[in-house]
């Protein structure tokens, strides 16, 4: 692979490194350092990459060790003195879509970061259980659970709030009926 | 890998009863959409121009470094 080739195929990535990153740091600001530093680890590392296999899922664990080598500290200091990026990204959709989206993401920071990852490799990124599972370095069942448990954490979150001083039996009924009804709206 | 392999390639995490409870496949796929438009909301960004400075940077090294040791040789 020439090095152009591989540096397209880099540019290809950055947006998709940008919202893996700040999906784990929670601030946009660290993801775009994280990508960063990410990129020339990548360009160092040219010879280790194996063309015909996912350049994302190469790019993803190196971003990966990295932020759990370097950035997790400075992410929750940024988060406990700033926020996190849920309160205060700007998001390019419609006012609606936006109030639903920041509720998301309140919910989504709050997942123990090993849930969140998964979830988001599962459910966003195009990655397979299994590439997200070497990723990580664990095995495949292991992901699986991770995703149920941050799948129930996640409905749990999402209703709480307005609910708190509902029983956990009628809260977690009130959060399947809350987005039930929002597909029905829809 | 069938079921029974995943349950018990799973121990890392613990015997989670909760975690084998299955959501009501709307929930999961309300949640799913929202993964999405929040994953899909940075992906679609505009991408700073510091990242592709950067990688035309290392490029351009690369080529005078190529070039020199060309020059060297001959």
């Amino acid at each position: 692979m020439s090095s152009t080739d591989f540096k397209d195929g880099l540019i290809k990535e950055i947006p998709n490194l940008r919202a893996f990153a700040a999906s784990l740091s929670g601030s946009i600001q660290l993801a775009d350092d994280l990508v960063q530093d990410t990129l020339l680890k990548a360009w160092g590392n040219s010879d280790k990459f194996e063309p015909g296999t996912s350049l994302r899922a190469w790019l993803f664990t190196i971003l990966r060790n990295t932020y759990y080598s370097l950035y997790r500290k400075r992410g929750r200091e940024v988060q406990d003195s700033e926020g996190t990026y849920a309160e205060r990204m700007a998001t390019h959709g419609n006012q609606e879509s936006h109030l639903d989206l920041a509720d998301f993401r309140k919910a989504l920071a709050k997942l123990p970061e090993e849930q969140r990852e998964v979830l988001i490799m599962v459910g966003a990124t195009g990655l397979s259980y299994e590439e997200t599972a070497e990723i990580c370095g664990v095995a495949i069942g292991t992901i699986k659970s991770r995703v149920n448990r941050a799948r129930t954490k996640l409905a749990e979150l999402l209703s709480v709030g307005s609910l708190d001083d509902l029983g956990p039996d009628r809260r977690s009924a009130a959060a399947i009926q809350r987005v039930s009804s929002e597909i029905v709206g829809s | 890998m069938s079921n029974v392999d995943s349950a018990m390639a799973a121990p890392e995490d613990g015997a989670d009863a909760d975690a084998e409870v299955m959501l009501d496949p709307r929930v999961q796929e309300s949640i799913g959409r929202s993964l999405k438009a929040h994953y899909d909301d940075i992906v679609n960004a505009p991408v700073p121009d510091k990242f592709l400075v950067l990688l035309a940077q290392l490029e351009a090294t690369e080529r005078r470094a190529a070039g020199a040791s060309t020059d060297e040789l001959n």
